[in-house]
This record gives C-alpha cells, sequence and structure tokens, in this order.
C-alpha cells in the first residue's frame, strides 16, 4: 500500500537504479533529484514535475550547499526520505588506484553522504524521516576497485553509528544491493562479460530497494537470490 | 649506514605511531616518521612534517616518499577523531577526519605501489579500529573512516601478495593510554584500564610480520571483536550507553 505523499530528495537519480526509482516515486512524491549532469541534459530525462538540482558530489561541500539551498528554494520545511544513491568507482589492475580515482570515488561515495546527511538532519528530524545510503554488496572487499569496496565499507560504518545516534528522530539505514544491470559496469571500465546475465534489472532493483525503505530497516542486502524469489513483485511502495 | 632495511610510519610523532616508530628503529630499520606534529629531539627516527589533511602536501610528499624507499615496513598509522553527536561536529571536521584517516593513507598506499617503492616481501600495515567490528555512536565519521581503511586493506591484500609480494594487514586495536584517547574519551573513564601503546604495537608489528590479515591486540579486543561479530546490535547499543550517552560536548 502506498503511502501520503512525501518530500524526497534523491542523488544520481538520472541514470541506472536512480533513475528508476525517480520514475517510480514521482507519480506519488514531490520528488528533487540532484546529479552531475547539466539541466538540459537532465530535465529531458526525468519525469515531468520532478525538481532537479545540478550538484557534482566530487565536490562535497559545494554540492551540500547547493542541494540545502534547492531545498529551501523549493520552500520545503521537511523532509521525509533523503537517499544518497549516487556512486562512482573505477575498475584496476593490481589494486592500484590512482590518487584521482582514490579521491572521486571517495569524495562522490563517502564524503558527500557524511556531509549530506549532516546539512539535511534538521529536514530529516522534522519529518522523523529516513536516510537511505546506498551500499553495495562488495563493501566487505573486492580487489578489482579496492577505493569503491572501501567507500561502500565507510557507509556501512557510518550507518551503523548514526543509527543508532539517532534512534526514534531518523531512521538511517543502509541497503546493500547486488549487481545490477546498469551503466555503472561500463563507465567503471569494467566488462563483467556473461555474468551480467545475472545481474539484477535496474527497474526490479530499484522496486526493492523501494521496498527496503519503506521498511526503515538497516542493514538490508538485496541480492540476485531475493529477485529471483520474487521479490521485485512483494516490494512493499513508500 | 648499516640498517637492516627502511620502515615507513604515519603519525610517528605520539602514541602508537611512536611506539610502533620506535620499535622498527629499534629492530635496526631506519625509520621515516610523517607527522604534522614535531617528535622532539630525542625521536630515533627522520621526521618528514606533513598535514595529511592537505592534498597538495600529500601529492608533494609521495614522490619523495617514494624515492627515499623502497620500504620494508609500510604502516599506515595516522589518525584523528571527532566525538560527539553527529550533527553537533562541524562539516569541516568530517572533511578533515575522512581525509586523514581514509584518503591519505590509500592515496599514499596507491602511490607507493604505483612507484615500485614497497619492498617485495615487505610488510604494509592499516590502523583501524576494533569499532570495525561494531558501530561506534559518538564518533560516526571516524567508524566510517576506519571501515574504510579496514576494507581498503583487505581488498588490496591478495593483489598486493600475488604482484609485489608484500604482505598487508589491517590492526583493529582496542582504547589505549594515549593523549588521543585521553581527549577523545568520555570524562570519567578509566585510562588504566586501556592498553599501553608499546604494547599495542610490539602485538601488532609481531602479527605482522607473520602475515596476519586481521590483527586484534590483546585478549579483551580480540573478545570485543568476536562478540561484535555475533551480536552487533546489542554490542553498538551498549557503546552508545558507554560512549555517546556519556560525552559532555563535541570534541574534533
Amino acid at each position: 500500500m502506498a503511502g501520503a505523499p512525501r518530500r524526497i530528495v534523491i542523488t544520481g537519480g538520472t541514470s541506472g537504479i536512480g533513475l528508476e526509482l525517480v520514475r517510480r516515486l514521482a507519480p506519488r512524491h514531490a520528488v528533487l533529484v540532484a546529479g552531475r549532469r547539466t539541466d538540459g541534459d537532465a530535465l529531458p530525462v526525468l519525469p515531468d514535475g520532478v525538481r532537479y538540482v545540478r550538484a557534482p558530489l566530487t565536490d562535497p561541500e559545494g554540492a551540500t550547499r547547493a542541494i540545502a539551498e534547492a531545498v529551501l528554494k523549493a520552500g520545503w520545511t521537511k523532509l521525509d526520505n533523503l537517499i544518497l544513491n549516487a556512486g562512482t568507482g573505477f575498475a584496476v589492475e593490481d589494486g592500484i588506484e590512482t590518487a584521482g580515482q582514490v579521491r572521486d570515488t571517495l569524495d562522490v561515495n563517502l564524503a558527500s553522504s557524511v556531509l549530506l546527511a549532516r546539512a539535511l538532519f534538521p529536514w530529516l528530524e522534522k519529518a522523523n524521516g529516513t536516510l537511505t545510503l546506498v551500499g553495495s554488496v562488495v563493501h566487505r572487499g573486492q580487489g578489482l576497485f579496492p577505493a569503491y569496496a572501501a567507500s561502500k565499507a565507510g557507509l556501512d560504518g557510518f550507518v551503523r553509528a548514526l543509527r543508532a545516534e539517532w534512534a526514534g528522530r531518523v531512521a538511517a539505514q543502509v541497503v546493500h544491493p547486488g549487481p545490477t544491470r546498469t551503466e555503472m559496469h561500463a563507465k567503471a571500465g569494467h566488462d563483467p562479460g556473461p555474468l551480467r546475465a545475472v545481474f539484477v534489472p535496474a527497474g526490479a532493483m530499484a522496486a526493492m530497494l523501494e521496498g527496503a525503505i519503506a521498511g526503515r530497516r538497516s542493514p538490508v542486502t538485496i541480492s540476485f537470490g531475493r529477485y529471483w524469489a520474487g521479490g521485485a513483485l512483494w516490494s512493499a511502495r513508500l | 649506514m648499516s640498517a637492516r632495511g627502511k620502515a615507513l610510519v604515519t603519525g610517528a610523532s605520539a602514541g602508537l605511531g611512536r611506539a610502533m616508530a620506535e620499535r622498527l628503529a629499534a629492530a635496526g630499520y631506519a625509520v621515516t616518521g610523517i607527522d604534522r606534529d614535531d617528535p622532539g629531539a630525542d625521536a630515533g627516527h627522520a621526521h618528514w612534517p606533513c598535514d595529511l589533511a592537505d592534498r597538495q602536501a600529500v601529492d608533494a610528499l609521495a614522490e619523495p616518499l617514494a624515492e627515499a624507499g623502497p620500504f620494508d615496513w609500510v604502516v599506515f598509522n595516522a589518525g584523528i577523531s571527532a566525538t560527539g553527536a553527529f550533527e553537533a561536529i562541524p562539516a569541516e571536521a568530517h572533511a578533515r577526519l575522512l581525509a586523514v584517516n581514509a584518503e591519505a593513507p590509500m592515496v599514499l598506499c596507491a602511490r607507493l605501489a604505483a612507484a615500485g617503492a614497497l619492498g617485495r616481501g615487505g610488510r604494509l600495515v592499516f590502523v583501524s579500529s576494533l569499532s570495525h567490528f561494531t558501530g561506534y555512536p559518538g564518533a560516526a565519521s571516524y567508524g566510517a573512516s576506519k571501515d574504510a581503511i579496514a576494507v581498503y586493506a583487505g581488498s588490496i591484500r591478495k593483489p598486493f601478495a600475488r604482484t609485489l609480494g608484500v604482505s598487508v594487514s589491517v590492526a583493529c586495536p582496542g582504547p589505549l593510554r594515549t593523549d588521543h584517547a585521553a581527549r577523545h574519551a568520555p570524562t570519567g573513564a578509566d585510562a588504566s584500564r586501556r592498553m599501553a601503546p608499546d604494547e599495542a604495537a610490539r602485538r601488532i608489528l609481531a602479527a605482522a610480520g607473520r602475515g596476519g590479515a586481521t590483527i586484534t591486540p590483546g585478549a579483551a579486543a580480540t573478545v570485543f571483536a568476536l562478540a561484535g561479530r555475533i551480536a552487533p546490535g546489542p554490542v553498538t547499543a551498549l557503546m552508545k550507553r558507554l560512549i555517546h550517552d556519556r560525552l559532555d560536548g563535541p570534541v574534533f
């Protein structure tokens, strides 16, 4: 059962799982999407009525300022859901990344999440809202993209602390999706080959992510097994 | 110079880093210490000043550091904390903490590896925290940084062993009797129950020397890590009562 209309901020909402989630939420809720693309590139992709703010998370401080300003400009005094879904990573040989790859990965995936959670906490608290961090099943380690795995582990550790700190005020959760059929692997410079066949379609992953967000539990791992068992069909709606 | 080899320790001026630098020097290694603070005249290592939160400074450090290698021991130990209610700690303090604790060691590690400055047969140690096995309410960004570095170490362990012949370990010490811990501990906490930094240094270096993947120095730390693995929820709730709820205000 879908609930009352919500005010939702989602990062990385112009492609992949994020865009599928925006498509599911936009008809019933007020959605503000933050992304890296220019307005001209982003708006044609997004459903009608969705607000957009350009806020590249490679600059965590600047992006946090831009998103907070966009929330104010929208006239929102509270926020029901903050969904930090944007992510980046680089596949490398022998576990050795460049300094730039390490910094971009940590800035987009970890530092931005910490700063946005802090900046938007007052809005979330007023709504007894939910902070959702999109992690990854590789948060326990992966030699193909060490900084990416590290950044997702950081999100897991961050939420374990924050969930206890914010108990009763804001539900902080981390959701770890398994491999999903998006452009992320190509962008990261990795070809999964025939394995891609067992990747979950982005739309189904978004459905299960929505269910996890509605459930407010943490941590939640969304595996191929859950999809195969029909998880995308019986997931709760926000 | 009749040194046995070369060692590098970050955060070498005080606390656990100082203890590890002293032990490595005593074992015959020529030790280079990186720190923002001066170690004083009695330090037995070469002091290279650097603020690891400063990207330009880290980039400027990486090349001469690689040229000073190859290192037989590299210990990424430098860390800072920020304690208090998460939202009461300034954004700048969180950003600085993530830069020092997570970004700098990963950047320096990758640069040293790419430059061939990690000696074959060498040891690479990342100092994480016992909080890796639980939650750390009252130090959310610190907990995040220590999880990140622990998983980074685990991620590079296999490829580094295979291609560089370097053994990667992660150390997860519990509370130590250092100035750093005293600054961030709740008021009234009993410092005598914390492990002496030299004892932790001895255990970490011995275990890393044997090629251990994950090191929890001391029986108490080992038991706590196990409890955190079995029952993360109750252990985190206990941490909240013992630490978060007793903090007077933010310290960063």
